[in-house]
């Protein structure tokens, strides 16, 4: 894992709890960039890389939580810890809800902070990680013809050939030939790596026949 | 006519004529002034306020009408029906209850006003042919109906001019002296005039038969002297009790008004007080949020292998700069508090002004703005604070050098000027600076917004609420085509409650 990679963005109005921040996200390493708004923060194309935010709640303009809003919105899924000098339970209940990873009070204990910093980039880590892999599958899948991906479903229920053969009305020497083809194209080593692959993707499973 | 029965020569004295009039002048002054402090009265205070009106203003109608019977000389001597005199009195002190009533209710509509004046007019008009009827002489007394009728008609006329002028003075804004002096004159004439024009419908006429003298009293000069003195001490001493009354009264409207304004000072701090804390509760905790994580980040520095204390000192600077705009704010806020109960003296504006623009010199040199003041001589003094003033002025002529720290391509001017205004007074601080962003003309005002990087946005919003503390304005406008205007209205000394 390289730390150095992993970005954690500032959003606060107040200059200098965004200077005390990036001191101390410095000091364990990490690469820190700050914004004094929402709006300043949407115009940054954020990088492929593990990254979380740090949002403050009270913000000129569009709130913390407009801004989460809009994220989710616009399908991007960064770990976002909110700060704030006045919270209240219902604020951070509204957080949480909407996804946050924390929501942390004004002012908070160095450690927790960088704890919730490192749980944040871990986050975002595996669900990149976990995107990156159905994104591949994707792409394997898109290489199945038509008829292979017709197959597929059935393969993945755990019927035998000829059933499958059966079902979709055609010889059972034929679905053989798909399912080693699909086999090879979707790169699994088992019928069980297979219907793993196809659980990740959401393949709908067809209901077995009696 | 008979000359056996010729009519009685007459002839007046005009010095008790003259006596009569004052008699009832003075009545109907104390009549105007009685009407304003049953007016504002309540309960038992104003039953007894619209007695001894009613007693005041009838005694003194009846002691001029009486007043005014010894001013006539007959050949012949006069008495007078005792009973009947003190009826002409009831009579005289009942209409001008009534009248007194009418006319220091909250509303008087024509109808109650028509009704009032036919009431108050038929009383006097009773007080003064009853008066007539108590004579006893050896005459008979003829009457002139047309005239009799005429004087009726000025006693009603008299009354519909006397509960308007009451009703319309018994403000304590509207009944100056003069004016209750006026409207007592104009009603006194009227009075008398109506008694006159009933006395010039009477002819005496010599009887040969004796006159009833049962219960009948003559009435010397003496008494007459007596009646008068009598009288216009009983209005005297109710016009002295009333405005005794009036003093107090005004006393304890004072005191109320200053109780109330202690009062509402007290709540709008507390409202202000509930923003504040809010606000506090946020801003406070910012730069204490900073300072924690500065120096959180300076223990880490300075524990790695080997220690960065380059890092770690640059973080500790940043969390000393932060705490120190801690102990600002609450420096700031101390202030504020301090300042709640200022001490109130009629101050020169331009004075303030000038001082102001002396302790700023420094910095308005050190910034290269030139000063121009326009102050106008004889702009009303205000009442106020001295050193909260100057703190306002202050604030704003540091706020003018600020918007101009940044201007190269124009001249940094700073122009303050004085003038009147309907209000009281206005001041004006204009500079030549960046100006005002629409979107925060209004924001400027509130608690800890700054657009300064230094600021800690508590100048203008202190300066508003001393200015407001004073029943003034304070607010900004863009200046055209640059630069930024803020305006003050304060309300003149005499103008203050």
């Amino acid at each position: 894992m390289n730390e150095s990679q992993s970005t954690v963005f500032v959003v606060d109005d107040d200059a200098a709890v965004r200077e005390a921040l990036r001191d101390l996200i410095d000091s364990v390493g990490l690469r820190v960039e700050l914004f004094g708004s929402a709006g300043e923060f949407l115009q940054r194309k954020l990088p492929h890389l593990p990254s979380c935010l740090i949002l403050d709640v009270r913000l000129p303009g569009k709130s913390g939580f407009d801004l989460q809003r809009e994220l989710a919105e616009a399908n991007i899924s960064i770990p976002i810890i909110f700060i704030t000098g006045h919270g209240d339970i219902p604020m951070s209940v509204r957080a949480m809800k909407a996804g946050a990873v924390e929501f942390l009070a004004k002012p908070f204990r160095d450690q927790d902070l960088l704890d919730v910093i490192q749980l944040a980039l871990e986050r975002d880590r595996a669900t990149r990680q976990r995107e990156a892999e159905i994104a591949a599958l994707r792409d394997c899948f898109e290489s199945l013809t038509p008829r292979e991906r017709e197959v597929l479903p059935w393969v993945v229920s755990g019927l035998l050939n000829k059933q499958i053969a059966d079902a979709i009305g055609t010889s059972e020497a034929t679905v053989k030939v798909h399912r080693s083809q699909l086999m090879r194209k979707m790169g699994a080593k088992s019928l069980a790596d297979l219907v793993r692959m196809a659980d990740k993707m959401g393949v709908p499973v067809p209901k077995q026949q009696p | 006519m008979l000359s056996a029965n010729p009519a009685i020569e007459i002839s007046y004295d005009y010095f008790e004529v003259a006596l009569s009039l004052l008699i009832a002048v003075s009545a109907c002054y104390v009549a105007l002034d009685l009407a304003q402090r049953v007016t504002a009265a309540h309960g038992r205070a104003r039953i007894v306020w619209l007695t001894g009106g009613a007693v005041a203003l009838g005694v003194g109608i009846w002691s001029m009408h009486f007043t005014a019977m010894l001013a006539l000389h007959l050949a012949v001597p006069m008495a007078y029906h005792w009973p009947t005199v003190l009826v002409s009195l009831l009579i005289g002190i009942l209409s001008s209850s009534f009248a007194l009533f009418v006319a220091s209710r909250k509303k008087m509509g024509p109808a109650d006003a028509l009704s009032g004046s036919v009431i108050m007019g038929v009383g006097i008009a009773g007080l003064h042919y009853s008066g007539m009827a108590a004579m006893r002489l050896a005459a008979a007394i003829r009457y002139n109906t047309v005239l009799v009728g005429v004087s009726i008609v000025l006693a009603i006329a008299f009354s519909v001019a006397a509960l308007l002028l009451a009703f319309d003075l018994r403000e304590e804004t509207r009944a100056t002296v003069p004016r209750k002096f006026g409207g007592a004159l104009v009603m006194g004439a009227a009075i008398s005039a109506m008694h006159y024009t009933g006395m010039a419908a009477v002819t005496f006429v010599r009887s040969t038969a004796s006159p009833n003298l049962s219960h009948a009293v003559s009435i010397s000069s003496v008494g007459t002297a007596g009646i008068a003195v009598v009288t216009l001490i009983i209005l005297g001493q109710t016009m002295f009790v009333s405005s005794m009354d009036r003093r107090s009264a005004l006393q304890t409207l004072e005191l109320a008004r200053e109780q109330a304004k202690t009062e509402l000072a007290r709540l709008s701090r507390i409202g202000t007080m509930t923003h504040l804390t809010a606000s506090i509760a946020h801003e406070i905790n910012q730069p204490i949020t900073a300072v924690v994580t500065s120096i959180s980040a300076a223990l880490r520095w300075q524990a790695t292998q080997p220690p960065n204390l380059d890092e770690a000192r640059e973080a500790m600077v940043r969390g000393m700069e932060q705490a120190n705009r801690v102990s600002e704010v609450i420096g700031g806020i101390r202030t504020l508090l301090k300042k709640a109960s200022p001490e109130l003296r009629p101050i020169d504006i331009n004075v303030v002004i000038q001082d102001a623009v002396a302790l700023a010199d420094n910095e308005l040199l050190t910034s290269a703005v030139t000063v121009q003041t326009e102050l106008v001589a004889d702009v009303p003094a205000v009442l106020g604070d001295r050193i909260q003033l100057q703190q306002v002025m202050l604030n704003l002529i540091m706020n003018a050098i600020d918007a101009m720290s940044m201007i190269t391509d124009r001249q940094r001017e700073l122009l303050i000027k004085s003038a009147k205004n309907p209000d009281g007074l206005l001041i004006q601080v204009q500079d030549s600076g960046k100006g005002l962003d629409v979107e925060n003309v209004d924001r400027i005002f509130e608690p800890f917004f700054t657009t300064k990087p230094q600021g800690i946005g508590m100048g203008l919003w202190i300066s508003r609420l001393i200015v407001e503390g004073y029943g003034g304005r304070l607010w900004a406008n863009p200046r055209d085509p640059h630069g930024a205007v803020f305006q003050i209205i304060l309300p003149k000394a005499d103008n203050v409650a």
